[in-house]
Formats: structure tokens, sequence, C-alpha cells
């Protein structure tokens, strides 16, 4: 069939068709032209700021940490340099084998490795990691050498803490740690994300660096920067900088030569000392052993020497002067004589010591077998003479006990900013009530009990802070509160006002003359801890708490020596003391755990250290004032 | 030579250069041009790795047009079966021989040229359709039994191109295919089934799972751009700031900071359009636009003006798909259309499309200079 091909009507169709479908995309293409005025001349404003949105952004500048410094300015905590590398997930592409081709230069354990993991899991890869810290410079500069076969890796430098003093200071000041999800949560940190956020970046996780993490922080300043699609940096607008504000600086009370001191007298037992200075409440020495290096658990603590600090019987990781609680033993002696004295008895008072005391159905020991014959109340201390305060006892109300140790600092925490304080016990009717609260038929006080509390045993116990203001106390007459931190930033913190204690003062120096006598007159339990410089009169009390009692088989296998105790069971060894005598000044608490005697163990290490307070004598020295590490910081820093 | 393939009367070859669409081809010329203009911005100011292929590219298949436009339209006619036919066959034979490229088989690799089977059939099913039109009378249009070949010669490249897959291309045939049909007269009542039969099929498409995830994604975010703005949503509100901010008339050359910073995948292809608006505002966008309606304006003309059945629907099937190209890519960019690959016709980078669209040019050319009446009654 033939068909002709130009068929008027089929042209006729076409042609009207035609017209259709090119009105029709007329219409379509108006469409698109009214969709570009849309976007591009309507909404302008709204995408040209978004475009501006899309290009810049702003990079936080992390602050440096406020530095902690001794009360004459010697650095306690700062801040130094630290060559790091941290890995970006998406420009390294395989994360595993590029930390594979990090693991050439610099070790990564296998526990860091996947903590690595996971933390790269976490931020989904958009966040840089910090892979390594604190490298030498040698690796670190091989790391940037080898640089473009390292993708991904970026070298940096930054600023990580430093402890000086190390271990001595641990429980002072604490350390920092990495940020964790709480942190992140903390109410505290809402506007602070982005801070937190950085990698490395660290928040105070003990001691004074967790309690004024607020002020130490710092002030994050901000640069904005162009950045393309990813996020990369492109540029940094320079004028657009907010510098940063540096944390406030921390002025202590610590004398850092003393804490030295402090710790030497105590290494290689399981120990804590206080020194306070007794006009201001001024802590000068708060020392703590075994400790901690604060700068290994700066850098992330490894698991095997965290186990091993966890586990060892000498509690490293306790802070003893503030959360490890004890009997206080003889060193109690001082609050039940004033007790005594509070409810009328004569410090004239006699008893006669024949080495025991019948009370009950039983026999209550003096410390001395053979006993210490006639005895009045300053003898007592002097002699620490149990059978005298056994009688004592049995005409004692405990409540009146418990009310004198509190006046004196006991049965209570501190407002120091250090956290891990513990209150201790002072049992007394209504302590008893509460602690058998479920089981009524157990809440009578019985008068034997007493007899334990009067020398310090039983429930009481305290810890050698409350023992060191218990000192302070008795030798001033006065409230003394203890206090850790002098100044932050510009602000002088005021000695707080410690008004006159609500106890005689012939009742007190009764107490004062009994701890001159212990350590300066012959039969004195702590003769051995007198000043080797005559000049200087020291006054004390040494304490021996126990810790087991040995029974009576043992007895009758030979053991009655503490020394053939196991470590464990052996007694703690106390001493509390001030000096100068004449116008005191210093007040000190030492205990040795499982020291056997406070005579033997603790005294000495007393007398070490408050030998090297008296010989500095720093509360005749002007401390620092807030303002001046602002000035010359680096001057005092040396000096 | 020139004897057997120019039409009519020997004439010299200054004649027949003489005779050329010379509007038609500066209009083409300028959007390549701003192809080249855009691409070289897109390359960071630079020559390579865009800008300069392009333009040797558009150089190449202007010489393709020319000479295709210079063969008689009968000798078209004759070759569009054959040249329907060799598409269909490679576009048969891709899931065999061909390259994966972006988890797609579209291409057949040829040694020094890549070649997409797909892109020649859509000169293929212009030709075939224009040359089945050519042939039967106007009343045999909407008959029954004239219904068959038509569908079956859109149905089966739409088929394997789906199936590639490659879904913008897809539909680009598919709606150029039915587009003829309509343009050769299908009566009103079977284009309203074929549209309720187009809608029932893209239903049925969703319902039965036969679009890939991420064809999904792309339809759905289309619909709600918000549903996802940091993932598949993220480049269309990329794409809109882009052109947004490029305002009345734009950043400036050069200065366009949603390409500086890499916002955009695709810059090169999909997106330049939104490169091109950011930079030289909606004053430049517009005139582009403008340009490519100059350019299917005067397609439309020539194919109206020419004395073939077959040549009329071919050139004017040649301006659909141009029409279809520009549509799709400019409502991609602009959130009007769903994100599906297709480019912006001579400005994109990428040369099998720029010589698929000379080509059909071409074919109008061929129409437009076989209008003369000594050389054109078949």
């Amino acid at each position: 069939m033939r068909v002709n091909s130009n068929d008027p009507e089929k042209k006729e169709v076409v042609t009207r068709r035609a017209a259709l479908l090119g009105g029709g995309f007329s219409l379509l293409l108006a469409g698109v032209g009214a969709r570009l005025f849309q976007l591009q001349i309507a909404d302008y404003d709204k995408y040209q700021r978004l475009a501006q949105e899309n290009q810049f952004n702003t990079r936080i500048i992390a602050p440096l940490r406020g530095e902690i410094v001794d009360r004459f300015g010697a650095t306690l905590a700062s801040n130094r340099q630290n060559f790091r590398l941290l890995l970006m997930p998406d420009e390294a592409g395989d994360v595993e084998a590029a930390l594979e081709r990090i693991r050439r230069f610099v070790e990564i354990p296998e526990d860091k490795h996947a903590r690595l993991i996971r933390e790269i899991n976490r931020t989904r890869g958009f966040a840089p990691v910090e892979i390594v810290n604190n490298l030498e410079w040698d690796d670190f500069s091989r790391i940037n050498y080898e640089l473009p076969h390292l993708p991904g890796a970026h070298p940096e430098v930054s600023e990580t803490r430093n402890y000086p003093l190390g271990n001595a200071t641990a429980f002072v000041i604490g350390y920092v740690g990495a940020v964790t999800d709480r942190d992140l949560e903390a109410p505290d940190n809402e506007d602070q994300q982005l801070l937190l956020r950085q990698p490395g970046f660290k928040v105070g996780r003990d001691g004074l660096e967790r309690t004024y993490e607020k002020e130490l922080r710092g002030v994050a300043g901000a640069m904005d920067v162009k950045v393309n699609a990813h996020g990369r940096v492109i540029e940094e607008i320079d004028d657009s900088t907010r510098p940063p504000v540096q944390g406030e600086t921390l002025g202590l009370t610590i004398d850092a030569d003393l804490q030295l001191a402090a710790m030497k007298a105590l290494e290689g037992e399981s120990a804590s000392a206080v020194v306070i200075d007794i006009e201001t409440g001024d802590v000068l020495v708060l020392a703590s052993t075994p400790a901690f290096d604060p700068n290994i658990f700066t850098k992330g603590i490894p698991t095997d020497l965290w186990r091993e600090l966890n586990e060892s019987p000498y509690k490293p990781l306790l802070n003893k002067p503030l959360g490890g609680i004890y009997p206080p033993g003889s060193t109690f002696k001082m609050v039940s004589a004033i007790a005594g004295m509070r409810a009328g008895v004569s410090p004239s008072f006699r008893v006669r010591c024949n080495g025991k005391f019948w009370y009950g159905n039983r026999f209550f020991h003096c410390w001395r077998k053979e006993g210490h014959g006639s005895v009045d109340m300053r003898s007592s201390l002097k002699l620490s003479c149990d059978t005298f305060y056994y009688t004592l006892a049995t005409q004692l109300d405990v409540d009146l006990i418990a009310d004198t140790a509190r006046k004196l600092g006991l049965d209570q925490t501190f407002e120091l900013g250090i956290p891990g304080q513990h209150s201790g016990v002072i049992p007394d009717r209504a302590w008893k009530r509460r602690f058998y609260a479920g089981t009524p038929e157990n809440q009578t006080w019985f008068p034997g009990e007493t007899l334990s509390v009067v020398i310090g045993q039983g429930s009481v116990s305290a810890t050698p802070l409350q023992l060191a203001v218990m000192a302070a106390r008795i030798a001033s007459g006065k409230e003394i509160r203890p206090r850790i931190v002098r100044f932050r930033g510009d602000l002088e913190l005021p000695i707080p006002n410690a008004s006159r204690l609500d106890l005689k003062e012939e009742h007190l120096n009764l107490a004062r003359e009994g701890m001159y006598a212990v350590v300066n007159e012959p039969g004195g339990t702590a003769t051995r801890s007198a000043f080797d410089n005559r000049d200087w009169k020291l006054a004390g009390k040494t304490g021996t708490s126990q810790v087991y009692r040995i029974t009576n088989e043992e007895r009758a296998r030979g053991l009655t020596k503490p020394e053939d105790l196991p470590w464990a069971r052996r007694d703690h060894a106390l001493f509390v003391c001030f000096a100068p005598y004449e116008s005191p000044r210093y007040a000190c608490a030492v205990v040795v755990e499982h020291g056997i005697g406070g005579a033997r163990m603790a005294g000495p290490k007393a007398k070490e250290i408050m030998t090297a307070v008296m010989t500095k004598d720093p509360a005749r020295l002007k401390p620092l004032s807030p303002g001046a590490l602002a000035q010359g910081a680096d001057s005092v820093r040396r000096g | 030579m020139a004897s057997i393939i120019l039409p009519g009367p020997r004439r010299g070859l200054q004649d027949q250069i003489g005779r050329l669409h010379w509007p038609l081809i500066i209009m083409l010329s300028l959007i390549a041009g701003a192809g080249v203009v855009t691409l070289y911005s897109v390359g960071g100011g630079s020559w390579s790795p865009w800008a300069g292929t392009h333009a040797f590219r558009f150089a190449v298949s202007l010489g393709v047009m020319i000479a295709m436009g210079f063969i008689a339209i009968r000798y078209w006619l004759a070759l569009a079966y054959p040249i329907y036919f060799v598409a269909l066959i490679a576009l048969a034979l891709v899931p065999f021989i061909g390259d994966v490229n972006m988890g797609a088989r579209r291409w057949i690799d040829l040694g020094p040229m890549q070649f997409q089977p797909s892109e020649m059939m859509k000169i293929g099913i212009v030709l075939a359709l224009a040359r089945f039109y050519h042939g039967i009378r106007a009343e045999q249009v909407s008959h029954i039994l004239y219904l068959a070949p038509p569908l079956v010669m859109i149905g089966a490249p739409v088929g394997l191109v789906f199936l590639q897959p490659d879904l913008g291309t897809a539909i680009m045939i598919g709606a150029t295919g039915a587009a003829i049909m309509v343009l050769a007269g299908l009566s009103w009542r079977l284009i309203f089934l074929g549209g309720v039969a187009a809608v029932g099929g893209a239903i049925a498409a969703f319902r039965f799972g036969i679009l890939h995830d991420y064809q999904l994604k792309r339809i759905f975010t289309f619909l709600d751009p918000d549903s996802d703005p940091l993932g598949a949503g993220y480049h269309l509100l990329q794409s809109k700031i882009g052109l947004g901010s490029g305002g009345l008339v734009g950043k400036g050359y050069m200065m366009g900071t949603q390409r500086e910073l890499n916002f955009l995948p695709e810059m090169q292809t999909d997106f330049i359009f939104t490169i091109f608006g950011e930079e030289f505002g909606f004053v430049g966008a517009i005139g582009l636009l403008l340009l490519y309606f100059a350019v299917i304006m005067t397609g439309m003309n020539i194919a109206l003006r020419a004395r073939s059945h077959f040549a009329r629907l071919a050139a004017l099937g040649i301006c659909v798909t141009f029409g279809l190209y520009v549509l799709i890519n400019a409502g991609m960019v602009m959130g009007l259309a769903p994100v599906v690959g297709v480019p912006l016709p001579l400005v994109s980078y990428g040369g099998t499309v720029m010589l698929t669209i000379m080509a059909g040019f071409g074919i109008v050319m061929s129409a437009h200079l076989s209008r003369d009446p000594d050389g054109a009654s078949f």
C-alpha cells in the first residue's frame, strides 16, 4: 500500500498537536522560571543566610586550665605542652588500616586500640579522635615526616595537665580525666558542649580539680573559620578571634616543702599526716601514703595499674587523712579528761592503777600490766593510764563525752573542697538508737560501753584531719576550722572567724599541760618525740588503737608481741600534737596504719614533720597574694 | 561524494554551508559555551579536568551534527529502523558485556570510548516512531492494529533501560515515545487511557517493589525534602541554597561559595545548573532557560516547515527529548522533580549525552536542509 507521505491531514494534526505541546512546554518552562524567581528573588535572604551558615563555622579555642599553687606560689598543677596525634576517621578511610599504619611509629596497646575503635564508632567518624598523647619529640617529628603516608593523621601540640609534685599532692589536687557522657549531660555543662567535645579535653576527676572544675576550666575562646562541606577548615578568619580566658588560679594553704617532708617521713608506711596553722586553720600538710601519680592518671589509667592500686592492702587510692577512719585510742583521752572535769571531777582526783579494773563481770586492762600506781588527771595523760579513765567512765555520761568530742571537731566534716571526707563516729545514746533503728532491744546504752569510749575504742572513730583539728582546738581554745583554698583568681577567701570554744579555759589548760608532760617530762609516753632543739617545746599525745584482740589460744601458743601478728592485724599508731607549747601555732596528727604503737611509730614521724614545720615556720612568712601571680607568674613560680 | 547524499541538484559546498540553519548553530554554541564557562569554574578556574574536554567534545559534536545535516532526510528515513534495532540489540547486550558503574550497568566499552546504548536509543526511538507514523494514514493512527507496534517499540527499550537500572533515562525514552504518539494524532480517548495506564503502572511500581530502594528514597525525598535533611534531602537543600543565594545577578563568576566549598555532588553534571545560577544569578539562569526555549521553538519551527511526515515527527521528537532534559534537570535542582540523574543538555559534562543531542539536532538540520521542495518529494 502506497501512503502519501505528505498527507495534508497528517500535517494538520501534527501542527495542531505540536502547538499544544509547545504551549505545554512553555507553561512548564514558565513554571521553572517562577520557581527560579521564588528561590533567587523572593527567598534570597533566607538562602543567602543559609549559604553563610554553610560557609562559616566557629572553632573553639580551649582555654588553659587555671594553675594551682601552694601558699608561696610554688606550682602544684600547671599545663605542659603535649605532642599528640589525632585521627580524622572520615579522612582515614579504613580506620583499622590507618591505626595499623600509625602503629608502625607509636605503640598502641590492645585495650587502648579497642577503646579507640569504640570512640570512633560513638562519634560516627565525624570527630577527630586522639590516638596517642605525650609523644616524645623524636616520635612526634618522625610522624610529621611520614605524614603523607598516614592519611587522616593530624599531629597537634596541645596543653596537658602537669603535677610537679606527683604523688605528694595526689589527694589534695586530684587529677583530670577524659570527658564522659555523664559530664556531657550534667546541667552545669549545658552551654559547654562544644568545649567538652574538643578532642582530648579533660575535666577534674578528683580532689580540688573536681570541686573547682568551674573556676579552673576557664572560658573557651572562639574563632570563625571557613569550612567546606566536609567540615574541613580551609581558612581561619584571624580578626574574628575571641581569645580564651585561662581558668582562675587556685592558691592553696598547703606548703609544698612541708608536704614533701611529710611524704618523706611517712614513706614506706600506709599512713597519713595533717598539719594545721592554729591561727588561721590553714592546712599546711595533707599527706597520705602510699599515693598514686596523678600525672599517669591524667593520661588515662592503664588497666593493670588500676587493678594493682585497687587490690593493694595499703589502699593507695584512699585519701586517708580525710577518708580514713581509725579508733583514736588514747589520743581521745583529752576529750575524756575535759568531759570528766565538765562533769565536776576535780583535776586532783586520784586513781590507784594496778593494771586492771573490774567492772560488770570482767576485768578491763590498762595497757601497762604492772599498773601506774597513784595517778591524777594530769599524769593520766602523761602516762596514758587506762585505769584512770575506766574509773572516770563510771562517773560520766556518754552524751557529755560525745558533746565534748564534737566541740573539739570530731564527728563532723569540714568545708575543704576535697571530696571523700568521712565524719567518723562518736557514739552516744542518740547514735545507738539510730544505729540499731531496726532492733529496739539493742538500743539501750550500757555503762560498760562508756569504758571503751573513754579510751577511744569501741565504736569511736575519727579521721586524721579531725584529730589535727582537735589538737588545734585544744591548743587555741578556739573553734578552728581547717581550710585549704586561700584564694581563687583575684578573690581572697576570708579566714574563717574562729569563736572561742564553749569549754572552760582551765579544763583545756589541763589537757595542754598533760600533753606537754607526755613529751617533755620523764615517764611521759612520747619523750623520744621531743624536739632536738630544746628551745622548742612539743606537746602531744600518743595513741594505739586495737585492730585485733589476741585470743587466749594465741597467747597460749606464745604469741604475745604485736610484731608476731600479720601486718593487717597489728594495732594502728597515732599521735596528735601542737607546737610551740608556749604560744601554739601548729597542730599535727599522724596516723600510721598497723604501726603497732603510737609512741614508737607515729610520734617520731610527727616529730620529724613538726621539726620541718618549726624550722621553716611558714606562719612567719608572707604568703602569696592573689594578684602576684598574674604580674610575674614565672618568677614567682620558680621562687 | 556530495552528489550521493545531498538532495536535489548539485550545489557548491559553500552554498550548502550557507543554507545551514545558522541561528540554531549559534544558539547551541552559546549553550555549550555556558557549559564551558561553568565547568571552568567548577574545575576551580582550570581548563582541566572538564572545561577543555567539554569544548573539544562540542566542537567534534558540532561537526557530527553538520555532517548529519548534510545527509538527506530520505536516507535517515531508510536508516530509522536499522538504527533503532542496533540500539535495541546493544541495550540487550549491556547486561552481559557492560561495565558496572556506581551500581548500574549502562556502558559498553569500545576501546578508546565508552558507549551508552541507552543514549543511542533516545535518537533511535524518535526515528523509529517517526518512520512508523510516516508509513500509515491519519485514520489508522488510533486503530487497534496500529497501536501495538509503537507500544512494543517503546516498551522494549524502556524495560531494558529500567533494568540497568536507569530510571531517569527510562522515563525520558517512554515520555518521548508517548509524545510522538500524541503528536502523530492519537485520539484523545486513547491518550486518556494511556495516561491512566501510566499512573497505574507508577502505583504498581511502588506497590510491588519494582523500584530500587535508592530510587524510592529519591522520590520520597522529593515529596518530603525535610524527611532526611542530612541524607538524600541534603543535596537538594544545598542545591536550593546555591541557587537562592545567587540572587538577582549572582555571586560573580568563580565566586560561588557552594561550589567552592564542595557542598554539591556531581557539580560538573547533574547540579551544574545550580552552579550557573549561583554565580550568574536569576538574570543568568533565566537567560539560559530562554536560550533553551529559543532552541526548542526554532526546532519546532523547522519541523513544522518540513515537507515529509517523517521529518516533521523526527524533528519534533528531538525537540521533545531536548525539552525533557531541560525541564527534568532544572526541575530536579530546584526541587520540582525527583533527583533522577538527568543532565542539563550541552552544559553538563558528559560526552555521550552531548553527542546524542548534537546528533539529534543533526537530524533536525537534515530536515531543515531537506525542506527544499525539489529534493523532498518522496
